[in-house]
């Protein structure tokens, strides 16, 4: 049957391209919109990508500061604190009034902060860049930074944390199985901080933080979509080049030791669906082996033909969603696990299931179909991703930041090309061991359902904000 | 410190320099006018009526190699009768599973070995079908398509594996307090209107689903005269036209459905206080809603630009400043009008701690009372006007977007050239026109107050704003 399938897609592929005319994905002759990317440098340090697409009506400024949850020192939850205090004004410009300015103009002003970095963006019509240019630069030279300020935003983000975490099973599990997994690297703390530590920050330290981290030579800006690269670039020089650069910056030393045993925790929460969340450790982006767990998630839960949508929430009609995936980040990566299981289903049998379903992957090759497949989806996700503005400047800055160029897509999609059954395997057989697993349920405390109700994605970065 | 010091001077200096040159910092100059003007691009659309009713839409697109074809019905769950709730949804769920010569399993390999993905979904006013993946795929894309579309299989087995999983996941919605909030929303303003339930039905309603039932309403949802084809992508228009023919041009079908009933024209008539109780939260999920307007309202560009200043217009809004900018009260709080062919519900929706709800919910009725008697200011005016029209334009970056536009006017009778003149309706409104609408729409007196919490703790801090009933979840 799978075969079946793969040769009559693959005959309908070959049809396709003589009919239309129109390369297939064999042919390497696609069009990537971000190989016109332009990169430059300034004295103090400042990165500028520019990529200048007149098709579009809009325009992306992105501004990438190397600083995450990853590099906090003592206070959990800096790096995102601080990512919302930079919304709070400067002397010249009243608290939120940036992003008051930005949206009279309909225009789009938020941010993030993940493990690794803290990013702000602004979708605009051309004509706001060189306002949003000058925000940024005033906000990263002169933030103001006062007790008062601080102590409504820490309320703020406390919410945000009890909307995200504390009431969410979903971030109950994912929380918990970080810190289960790490011992050891900064990885194991949540972006949104523990509790304790967004109380206790004070205005002193996020002003050290500030001085330590926001530095030209620490930050990446990418601007995509349709403007004047020439003029862009000079505003930028003229905003941007009296910042003075930060020596020796700090950056995190702890390595993860190896896990020798599997680990295992329990949450209670008031819930009828619980959550099987687990994860091996993985290698960080950009190894070579980043593509073949890839497809090694596409084979697992890639669409409603993959195994575990297969097995576990349409064969034995135990879980409502089930999701293996590589998760790759700059300093280490995971492969984690995450089910959710039906209200009347049952937990352990839906963990053995999932662990088969891993086990099979290390016991035998994936069949030719389910690799075409996989890599299929995986290439046509690549290709469909950057067609707009904001994921352009995204995928820019990203690449810049992590690898300090900016992959072509012909790379990428020949890397996945090259993956093989074998490579599949032996991936699996290496990183996706039963001893170096660790295993979070989210489910009811035992006698706390009395009302009669039946028995009892992983955390992207913090934000997009609601600002 | 120093080195910021340095910075700051540094930075001074630029400054004094711009302003030697007579340069102000941007956000002191005045913003650029607000533009105005057709964005639909009509070289790239095309626009056709088959003999048998269809409407084809298609809009070209070359810059990538992809391509987006579907079918949007005009109607939607709100024709469902009331104890038949579900069975648009459970309808398009199960065409997924298993259509032309195709079983679910067969049917998900043949769409996801080209590496595309299929979507069938209900609206309350509309329902698509549609399927993405790359230009090179067209044939395969067009041809699981008009299978999904005209030959779905309904098989029994499906049909009961499909419904068991949503009376699962309706189990599961009770674990998110956001979903616990917007259902009991839903039944304190709708009792006895389809609004009242989840779009994916009830338990009650879901046991009289089944085959046939799904069947006959496919039969009765899926007809030509009532459908909207369209393809998007990197695709010739003629080649898209033909294609459509030779899929739908022999499709055929009866009559385009009633679209339901009209809700009641005020609800609730008086105050409702309701409390659904979670004791373990410690954060409460907050709502304040009465009826609103339906899409096709005369007033509607007005009420939107009001509902901007009140509430819509993030860090612009009353609500946002007023709550979390000054008051650190929450993470988010907006409101919005539920447009559908019928007037969906105007929703103030926010949250808080567990200690604070009373003072939210009092700041929340002090806000809709102002917006009434302190009308919005030349200012607020300004801000909500170039606010919308700017969103509006970069909102169509995409050629998706645009066609969803599009399509949208259909559905709802719109006239077609409704996006072009946005901008310009926009700008003709008045200041007073706003006032107006927030006399006419806004009801604190009697609005609904509904709140997902732990009753012990909320029940004394609602108990001024009137009689609390509390309900389990």
């Amino acid at each position: 049957m799978p075969g079946r399938a793969r040769r009559a897609a693959l005959a309908a592929v070959l049809l396709c391209a003589a009919a239309a005319g129109r390369p297939s994905l064999a042919a390497p002759a696609l069009q990537d919109p971000a190989a016109a990317t332009q990169i430059a440098k300034l004295p103090n340090g400042l990165t500028v990508l520019t990529l200048v697409d007149p098709s579009t009506p809009a325009v992306s400024f992105q501004m990438w500061v190397r600083v995450g949850s990853k590099d906090e020192a003592r206070y959990t939850g800096l790096a995102h604190l601080f990512e919302h205090m930079m919304f709070r004004g400067t002397d010249r410009i009243p608290p939120e009034a940036h992003e008051r300015m930005i949206s009279a103009r309909g225009g789009e002003v938020n941010a993030f902060t993940t493990d690794d970095v803290t990013v702000f963006h602004s979708d605009v019509a051309p004509d706001s860049l060189p306002l949003v240019i000058e925000l940024e630069a005033e906000r990263v030279a002169h933030l103001k930074i006062t007790d008062e300020v601080l102590s409504s935003e820490r309320q703020v983000v406390l919410e945000e944390r009890r909307l995200r975490t504390e009431d969410s099973p979903q971030g109950r599990a994912f929380e918990s199985l970080l810190a289960l997994t790490f011992v050891a690297h900064p990885y194991r703390v949540p972006t949104i901080g523990w509790r304790s530590d967004i109380e206790a920050v004070t205005a002193a330290v996020c002003r050290k933080f500030f001085e330590t981290y926001y530095a030209p030579n620490n930050i990446v800006i990418a601007v995509a979509g349709s403007f004047d690269a020439a003029d862009v670039k000079a505003r930028i020089e003229r905003a941007f080049g009296g910042l003075e650069p930060v020596q020796d910056i700090p950056r995190n030393p702890t390595k993860e030791p190896e896990q020798r045993g599997e680990r295992r925790e329990v949450v209670h929460m008031d819930l009828r669906s619980p959550i099987l969340a687990a994860a091996w450790h993985a290698p960080k982006t950009g190894d070579p082996d980043g593509p073949a767990l890839d497809v090694a998630s596409g084979v697992l839960s890639g669409g409603r033909s993959s195994r575990l949508y297969r097995r576990l929430v349409y064969g034995e009609q135990q879980a409502l969603a089930a999701e293996g995936a590589y998760w790759e980040m700059q300093e280490a990566g995971l492969f984690y696990a995450f089910a959710m299981v039906r209200p009347d289903g049952d937990i352990d049998r839906v963990e053995r299931g999932f662990f088969d379903e891993i086990a099979r992957l290390r016991r035998e090759p994936v069949s030719a179909a389910e690799l075409a497949r996989a890599k299929r989806q995986i290439e046509v996700e690549l290709i469909a991703r950057s067609n707009t503005a904001h994921a352009l400047a995204g995928r820019i800055a990203g690449d810049y930041v992590s690898f300090g160029r900016i992959r072509p897509l012909e790379e990428r999609l020949a890397a996945y090309r090259a993956v093989t059954a074998a490579d599949v395997q032996r991936v699996a057989q290496t990183y996706l061991i039963d001893d170096a697993r660790s295993v979070v349920h989210v489910i009811a405390a035992p006698g706390a359902r009395e009302r009669g109700a039946p028995p009892p994605q992983p955390p992207g970065p913090v934000g997009p904000e609601i600002r | 410190m120093t080195r910021r010091t340095a910075a700051a001077a540094l930075g001074l200096l630029v400054l004094c320099a711009c302003s030697a040159l007579g340069r102000k910092p941007a956000w002191e100059q005045p913003p650029p006018p607000v533009a105005e003007g057709p964005i639909v691009p009509q070289q790239r659309l095309h626009r056709a009526t088959l003999e048998n009713g269809l409407e084809v839409l298609v809009l070209e697109d070359h810059r990538t190699p992809r391509l987006s074809v579907g079918i949007t019905l005009r109607r939607g769950i709100a024709v469902e009768p009331l104890d038949r709730a579900g069975l648009a949804s459970l309808t398009t769920e199960v065409m997924k599973r298993g259509a032309g010569s195709r079983d679910a399993l067969a049917l998900a390999r043949a769409v996801e070995d080209i590496g595309a993905s299929l979507s069938a979904d209900a609206g309350w006013d509309s329902t698509g079908v549609g399927l993405s993946g790359l230009s090179g795929d067209a044939d395969t894309l067009y041809a699981l398509l008009a299978d999904v579309v005209r030959r779905p299989r309904f098989d029994p087995a499906e049909v009961a594996r499909a419904r068991a999983e949503t009376l699962q996941s309706l189990e599961q919605d009770k674990d998110e307090p956001e979903e616990l909030l917007s259902r009991a929303l839903d039944r304190v303003l709708y009792p006895d209107h389809r609004y009242g339930i989840p779009g994916d039905g009830d338990p009650r309603s879901l046991a009289h689903l089944d085959a046939h039932a799904l069947r006959e309403f496919h039969d009765r949802l899926f007809v030509p005269r009532n459908a909207i084809f369209h393809a998007v992508g990197d695709i010739s228009a003629d080649d898209a036209l033909a294609r459509a023919r030779a899929a739908f041009g022999d499709w055929s079908g009866g009559p385009v459905p009633d679209p339901g009933p009209a809700p009641p024209a005020e609800t609730p008539t008086a105050r409702r206080i309701v409390v659904v109780d979670r004791p373990d939260l410690v954060q409460a999920q907050i709502a304040l809603a009465h009826e609103g307007i339906a899409r096709t309202d005369p007033d509607r560009i007005q009420a939107m630009l009001m509902n901007t200043v009140l509430g819509g217009g993030g860090f612009l809004s009353r609500l946002m400043t007023r709550a979390r900018a000054e008051q650190g009260l929450t993470y988010s709080i907006g409101s919005g009008f539920s447009m559908r062919r019928h007037a969906g519900p105007f929703a103030v929706t926010t949250f808080t701690r567990v200690p604070e709800v009373g003072r939210v919910v009092s700041l929340v009725l002090e806000v809709l009372e102002g917006m009434k008697t302190s009308p919005p200011t030349e200012d607020e005016f300004r801000l909500a006007k170039s606010y919308n029209v700017g969103r509006f334009v970069l909102g169509f970056e995409t050629s998706a977007a645009i066609a969803a536009g599009l399509i949208d006017l259909d559905v709802y009778g719109l006239p077609a050239d409704s996006l072009d003149t946005y901008r310009t309706r926009v700008n003709a409104t008045t200041r007073e026109e706003l006032a107006d609408q927030a006399r006419r729409l806004l009801h604190p007196e009697r609005i609904a107050i509904v709140v997902v919490g732990p009753a012990e703790a909320l029940r004394p801090q609602l108990a001024p704003f009137g009689a609390v009933e509390v309900v389990e979840p």
